[in-house]
């Protein structure tokens, strides 16, 4: 069974909805978009409909520059990964805008992957979905 | 406040045997269990008029209730959040009961978790339900695994306490032990050591093989009625003193990544508030703990969320043995669900029955007092069970 139905949401990321389309469809563009209230200018980092500080249903998208430092991660060993090769580091990072990002590192050697290391972001393909990752500085 | 505490009990509980292949359907695993909890307590299956149970299991409550010939089936819910909800069915059948609605509430969760299927591999092909978009916005990174997601968590947790894999050790070595001396335990007569567990291969690292729960074939039922039944009945009553859900703001399930504190602590802590305030016993009341171990590292912030060590210290409260029987809060004397079975933590629940009963394998001598928890790191669920 398949949920990704054929749509004009301007991206093929699988699973997504409307609240959280518009990430997705940053990526396409190499942007990495989080959202700011339009009301109340709070961003908002793991999509939402309705800002939890003021309740404004109004937002728009805001480009993150992409720098952060680690704040946690994980090396992702077993079972496999569809779409990654194992150790697959996985890092939330502490962005420099004040809102946390969840993204690969893959390409990094794990042993590089530290709480407090500055990292930025590059935008990737995987397969025939835009992505993003994380690298050193 | 109207309050339920102590005004109902389980009577009985049952459970088929922990395997990795059951050989049987997961309906006829419930069954099974639901009329060896109904005769252990010694009420008729066409009493029954409630069911509840949580996610993730795949046996519908009038399906059950079809199959055990019961009568009028008046109140079922199913509480979302698997695991993290597996003390929630406790809450529901107390409410039905203290208000009326139900009197006799059978709580179930059997599956066949390694036979037929397995929650450790990775999530994908989802419908776009809320929590769904939130799975596969996190599995594009490649975090796909429970596991990954709890180890996440805790490398935080080790971070800003001290914490390493030798303080997990301490945890797995002890629950492997108290495994090794239960003959329902799959692990029974296989004990492990520190460099057992330090020589286990990563998983989601800082999670190793042997900080992880198993998978298994199971069934396991338990039966809440009132108080003043219970006393009637054949069992000595396990009163329920308090049951609670936990889910402050800020809560994800499995992805809690965006808050302060990303440990999974959150939720037990505020299951824990409700607990106290409604029995109003406190941590140095409870003389014993079975604390979900999906993963046995969150042991470590489970200790300090519900009040039995400060914030960092938990990794120093396990080392000086105080969950070992003997100590000031023996722990999972079942072998949790590293070392017994991972029935989705209700074969804690009945863990706890036993041991209260006075009839566990590994038994806490005198206990009157326990605390029962669901999952962490995602909405949860806990309880405090007693007897006179
Ligand atoms: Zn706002």
């Amino acid at each position: 069974m398949s949920y990704n139905v054929e749509n004009d949401r301007g991206h093929n990321a699988p699973c997504s909805n409307r609240d959280f389309d518009f990430f997705y469809r940053g990526l396409v563009d190499q942007r990495l978009l989080v959202q700011k209230c339009s009301d109340c200018g709070t961003l908002r980092s793991l999509p939402s409909p309705c800002c939890p500080h003021c309740r404004s249903f109004d937002w728009q998208e805001y480009p993150l520059s992409g720098k952060g430092v680690i704040h946690s991660y994980v090396i992702h060993y077993h079972p496999p990964l569809p779409g990654f090769t194992s150790p697959h580091p996985v890092v939330l990072a502490d962005m420099e805008e004040g809102v946390r990002i969840l993204a690969a590192m893959d390409g990094t050697p794990p042993e590089s992957v530290t709480i407090g290391t500055a990292v930025t972001t590059e935008f990737v393909r995987r397969g025939d979905v835009a992505g993003l990752r994380f690298r050193l500085v | 406040m109207n309050n339920f505490s102590s005004k109902t009990a389980i009577a009985g509980y049952g459970a088929t045997e922990f395997s990795k292949n059951s050989g049987r359907s997961e309906l006829r695993l419930a069954v099974e269990a639901t009329l060896a909890a109904l005769a252990d307590a010694g009420i008729d299956p066409g009493e029954v008029d409630g069911m509840s149970s949580f996610v993730m299991d795949n046996n519908s409550e009038q399906e059950i209730f079809r199959a055990i010939g019961g009568k009028d089936l008046k109140f079922f819910s199913r509480i979302g959040q698997g695991g993290g909800a597996s003390c929630a069915p406790l809450q529901q059948a107390a409410m039905a009961i203290a208000c009326g609605v139900a009197k006799v509430v059978v709580c179930y969760r059997a599956m066949n978790e390694r036979s037929e299927y397995r929650f450790g591999t990775p999530m994908h092909s989802l419908p776009p339900t809320s929590d769904n978009v939130i799975f596969a916005y996190h599995g594009a990174a490649g975090l796909m695994t429970p596991a990954a997601m709890i180890a996440l968590m805790m490398r935080r947790y080790m971070h800003e306490t001290g914490a390493t894999s030798l303080d997990f050790a301490n945890y797995a070595v002890t629950a492997r032990k108290f495994a090794a001396t239960n003959p329902n335990a799959f692990f029974y007569g296989k004990p492990i050591t520190i460099a057992d567990h330090q020589a286990s291969r990563m998983i989601a690292d800082p999670l190793r093989l042997l900080d992880c729960c198993q998978e298994s074939d199971g069934g396991v039922a338990i039966v809440v009625t009132s108080a003043e039944r219970a006393r009637d009945l054949r069992q000595k009553p396990v009163y329920i003193r308090a049951a609670a859900q936990g889910s402050p703001g800020g809560s994800v399930s499995l992805g809690g990544f965006y808050r302060d504190d990303i440990s999974p602590r959150d939720e037990s802590a505020a299951a824990a508030r409700q607990l106290y305030a409604q029995s109003g016993l406190g941590p140095k009341d409870i003389q014993a703990a079975i604390l979900y171990d999906h993963f046995g590292p969150s042991i470590l912030p489970s200790l300090e969320a519900y009040g039995f060590c400060a914030r960092g210290e938990a990794k120093d409260f396990i080392k000086n043995g105080n969950i070992e029987i003997g100590g000031t809060l023996p722990l999972n004397m079942h072998g949790g669900q590293l070392g017994e079975a991972y029935i989705h933590g209700v074969n804690g629940i009945t863990e706890a029955v036993r041991q209260l009963r006075g009839q566990a394998v590994n038994q806490v001598p005198g206990v009157k007092t326990m605390l029962v928890t669901g999952g962490s790191g995602l909405p949860t669920s806990a309880a405090i069970l007693g007897v006179e």
